[in-house]
């Protein structure tokens, strides 16, 4: 394969964003080649995205940085090519589907792009209906963007990239932020085009178990933004596991021994009942969202809701948090209906973690954010200080405690949002998708944290796509489909319903997946 | 520096002025309170000239976290054009009115070759986009037939409301927004984490 | 239709009478505008009537405001005539009412032309008529459609931001003097978000080959059509027939100077 002249080269290659910072890329050597499927693996940080955007010519320009060293594309620098020469035979899809389009409809989105070429109007039509066709959207060609669900728009995206007819293609992260189905379909999607084009494919993901089998090679990258290793993904995954995991790098999981997670206990079954929903109904916009739902949730439980994008999940959490008032039926909270219960009490006994966590900060600096919660409640200037600093300890903040919360990385902005709802130990606390866009480490540390508050005491109630943390932390799960729970009871017996997983779109965990493979090989 | 436009300069510059457009139609209400509340006593034409300054403030904020040519008026208009398209009560003239105002915040700017984004040079922009804008709305608006001496205390009042709610809460909120780091692209983030850098070097 | 014109010459038109209609201070030169923007509406617009009152009646209230502070501080040049009435300290004269009534339906006019350019015309389209008929470059149409593409996604942030602060027993500020507090509350979160994805989508837009050079194809091509200058035409000459009418009745008013034949 590697006897064509390279797509790209790199030459002792640096980047940097400022002249006195360290470098994001550091010293970086490696040549890119058509027809091949590669790997790039590194934890937060390590310049992963910095160096596809440096690939695409787009940087160090967009934002002034600086580089050093060689960077080859078909032999020539890439900053003797005219502008916009590079960006139309690189392609590239991102992680954020929110943010990657400048037009309202389908159609108009994949015009700017052949616009951008000057193809001529008149074989515009045909190529963008024979494009969607390629990713299976052709029934949306008039649709809104934002109407779509995040698997489709970054199928739109790629769509895009493919109307360029690309010679390589870099996938930033592109299922990051899809449900375990969509993401899978897009993997497919993609490897089926790849089959047919043979373009070359760099590929950026946290989460590889579904892209190794198609990889030919890997690249890791260290948190200094040296490469850590270059090899084939079984030589990489096989002979250098210790290396890549100290690098905060997950492997795929059948490279590695599981850990056994707490085995669901139910021994300590507590009778108390926290919430008890019954009849629910909810309506928006004149259409019905949830029917006639009713259910309960033990006291220390730790419970999962789990269901398709659209099946009523966020509205079913907000619901039992007073968020959302019900149409009809009643919600009490450790005996007691919602309504009857003041907010400043029930805020004390209930927390709510986002899905975007800064939609939860107020404050300046991240010691602020914490002692918020606390000031209300009236404790001591004493005792607020001393509170605010075991949750930073606790938290792994400390260091950063005068930072702008927003200025935090993914996994800090995710633990400061928790902090702010542990002034009072609260009974309840719902997660919305606290793990999505997230890399293994910081959901890891994430769940500890959870798992340590509920030992403590406190009922989890989470809404996820991971049928993996479902399978080794939860107790209870509730599956919902179109507004209805269609499934109240252990992650155990769940698995065992394979008709109704996939009537909900739901995909079984990794590790019953092994064991089915191992018993059909 | 380049002083031409990067395309993440327009979207921010679009992004901003679409909020602002939206900010702008909801200031029509509280100036419909505020004169409600000054009619009594005499002064109800006022009570828009009090917080005017209000409908400048896109272009003191783009400006400051841009730093470039044409972003004041650009900014300023794009938010007249979010509230044609959204539905005003001035009617697409607003499109112009905002060109105007646009105009006289950029003046500001200019006479400083859009080097000097200091506290004052922003208030001064303020007050420029008050001074060219009260002639157009005098012509528009129908003041004309108002008392003189009304005319004069609301051109005043124009004046400072444009220092102090443009060019002063205009700085402000830029500042707050670019605390939060996600203006480190630009000019002012850039400023402020050389700031930084230099505090702890001092230390 | 109204829908189908040209999205720049439109506003053109739309545009004119609103100047032009600045410099009376009559009753009839406005209320024929007025009347002819109701024709245009009602008949030449296939507008959901329900939704355009929905916008309008809050909107006339403005007027009506307007009208009634016109009233009060009438310059003497306007307050001619005979008393009326006596509000207050106020001695409201004929002059004084006819004027008022004059900027009342020149401001209805106002709301009646920005509603139903608004209701009729599509923003992309408009944007791609201003960069082929009125020369704007690529670079800032498509900057601003990609801004624009925000829009739906505010009320879904906003309604999540406050549902977020409740939580956090941080309510809805109340009050005048917490307006600013209210202000920072919301507009800082939702700003930073927005600024972070319009960096984003500059970078993925220029990552498909958008380099803003004038030199593009166009899909979806803006024309100039007979119907838009005849639009045009018939809205300059209504104009002018207004005024006319105004003449030859004798009321005819420019910043205060009657004019009569």
């Amino acid at each position: 394969m590697k006897n064509h002249q390279p797509i790209f080269e790199l030459d002792s290659f640096s980047f940097s964003f400022d002249k006195h910072d360290e470098p994001s890329l550091n010293n970086v050597s490696f040549s890119l080649y058509a027809e091949e499927v590669t790997l790039l693996l590194g934890a937060s940080g390590s310049g992963k995205s910095t160096l596809t955007l440096c690939l695409n010519g787009l940087y160090p320009e967009a934002i002034d940085g600086f580089t050093s060293g060689d960077l080859l594309y078909k032999g020539r620098s890439i900053s003797s090519y005219p502008k916009g020469v590079i960006n139309q035979e690189i392609g590239i899809v991102f992680q954020d589907p929110e943010s990657q389009f400048c037009m309202v409809r389908v159609e108009d989105e994949l015009a700017f792009v052949l616009e951008n070429l000057s193809i001529p109007r008149s074989q515009m039509k045909q190529r963008i209906e024979h494009v969607l066709d390629i990713v299976g959207l052709s029934q949306y060609k008039k649709h809104n963007i934002h109407q779509l669900s995040g698997g489709q728009k970054q199928k739109v995206a790629l769509a895009s990239i493919l109307l360029m007819d690309p010679q390589y293609l870099i996938l930033d992260e592109p299922t990051a932020n899809l449900d375990p189905i969509s993401s899978i379909e897009f993997i497919e999607t993609i490897m089926r085009i790849q089959k047919e084009r043979r373009f070359g494919l760099l590929v950026i993901e946290h989460e590889i178990d579904d892209w190794e089998t198609y990889a030919h090679r890997l690249i890791a990258l260290n948190k200094k933004g040296e490469i850590l290793l270059d090899s084939t993904p079984k030589e990489g995954f096989i002979n250098h596991l210790q290396e890549l995991r100290s690098n905060r790098i997950r492997v795929p999981k059948r490279y590695v021994n599981r850990e056994i997670a707490r085995p669901p206990s139910s021994e300590k079954e507590n009778k108390e009942v926290i919430v008890n929903l019954k009849n629910i109904q909810f309506n928006y916009k004149n259409k019905q969202i949830l029917n006639e739902l009713s259910f309960l949730i033990k006291k220390g439980r730790f419970c999962a809701i789990v269901g398709e994008n659209g099946a009523g999940k966020s509205t079913l959490l907000q619901l039992i948090a007073k968020l959302n008032k019900p149409v009809s039926g009643s919600i009490d909270f450790l005996n007691i209906p919602l309504s009857d219960w003041h907010e400043n009490e029930l805020y004390k006994k209930i927390g709510y973690v986002f899905q975007n966590p800064e939609h939860q900060f107020i404050n300046q600096t991240v010691y602020d954010e914490v002692c918020f919660g606390m000031k209300l409640s009236g404790y001591s200037r004493v005792e607020t200080e001393r509170m605010a600093h075991q949750l930073l300890t606790d938290f792994d903040l400390l260091s950063d405690k005068w930072k702008n919360p927003f200025s935090l990385s993914g996994g800090q902005k995710r633990r400061l949002s928790v902090a702010t709802m542990l002034h009072s130990t609260p009974d309840l606390l719902l997660f919305d998708e606290p793990t999505f866009g997230q890399d293994a480490y910081t959901i890891s540390q994430f769940m500890r944290i959870v798992m340590q508050l509920n030992e403590k005491g406190t009922t989890i109630v989470f809404v996820t796509h991971d049928m993996d943390l479902v399978d080794s932390y939860c107790n209870h799960v509730l599956v919902m489909q179109e507004g209805n729970i269609v499934y109240n009871g252990t992650p155990k017996e769940l698995w065992r319903r394979t008709e109704l997983l996939e009537r909900a779109r739901l995909r079984i965990p990794y590790r019953l997946r092994s064991m089915n493979e191992e018993m059909t090989v | 520096m380049r002083k031409s436009w990067r395309l993440k300069d327009i979207v921010l510059m679009s992004v901003l002025g679409v909020v602002f457009g939206f900010i702008y139609l909801g200031f029509f209400g509280v100036g419909k309170v505020l004169v409600a509340i000054l009619t009594p006593f005499g002064l109800g034409p006022i009570g828009y000239e009090l917080i005017y300054g209000i409908w400048f403030i896109v272009s003191i904020i783009a400006a400051y976290i841009i730093r470039k040519p044409g972003v004041a008026f650009t900014a300023e208009t794009i938010a007249a054009i979010t509230e044609v398209l959204v539905g005003s009560t001035s009617g697409p003239a607003l499109i112009l009115s905002g060109m105007v105002q646009g105009l006289g915040a950029e003046i500001a700017f200019a006479v400083t070759k859009w080097k000097n984004y200091q506290p004052r040079i922003l208030v001064f922009s303020g007050v420029s986009a008050a001074f060219i804008s009260f002639p157009y709305h005098f012509f528009v608006s129908g003041f004309h037939a108002y008392e003189s001496w009304l005319i004069m205390t609301m051109f005043v009042i124009r004046l400072l409301s444009g220092a102090i709610i443009a060019g002063y809460f205009g700085k402000i909120l830029a500042d707050q927004l670019a605390k939060t780091g996600v203006l480190n692209g630009y000019p002012i983030g850039k400023e402020i984490i050389a700031r930084h850098e230099k505090s702890s070097t001092n230390f | 239709m109204i829908h189908s014109l040209n999205p720049t010459m439109k506003a053109i038109t739309i545009i004119m009478p609103a100047i032009l209609l600045s410099f009376s201070f009559d009753i009839i030169t406005p209320a024929i505008m007025f009347i002819y923007i109701l024709i245009l509406t009602f008949f030449f617009s296939k507008l959901n009537i329900k939704k355009w009152l929905f916008y309008f009646i809050p909107m006339s209230f403005f007027a009506l405001g307007l009208a009634w502070m016109t009233m009060l501080y009438t310059d003497g040049r306007y307050a001619t005539g005979p008393i009326i009435f006596s509000f207050l300290s106020f001695d409201i004269r004929m002059g004084s009412i006819i004027v008022s009534i004059s900027l009342a339906l020149r401001s209805l006019c106002f709301i009646g032309l920005s509603l139903l350019f608004a209701f009729t015309t599509d923003p992309t389209k408009f944007m791609l008529s201003l960069m082929q008929q009125a020369r704007l470059s690529p670079k800032l149409t498509y900057g601003i459609l990609a801004g624009y593409r925000f829009v739906p996604t505010f009320r879904h942030e906003l309604d999540m931001l406050k549902k977020a602060h409740r939580i956090r027993g941080f309510g809805h500020a109340k009050g005048w003097r917490n307006l600013v507090e209210q202000m920072k509350q919301y507009f800082i979160p939702l700003l930073a978000g927005a600024i972070r994805k319009a960096e984003r989508v500059a970078i993925a837009m220029e990552s498909k080959g958008f380099t803003g050079s004038k030199e593009r194809t166009y899909y979806t091509v803006m024309k100039i059509k007979f119907t838009d200058y005849l639009f045009l035409s018939i809205m300059l000459i209504i104009l002018i027939i207004a005024y006319y009418v105004s003449y030859r009745l004798g009321t005819l008013n420019i910043f205060g100077h009657r004019i009569t034949p």
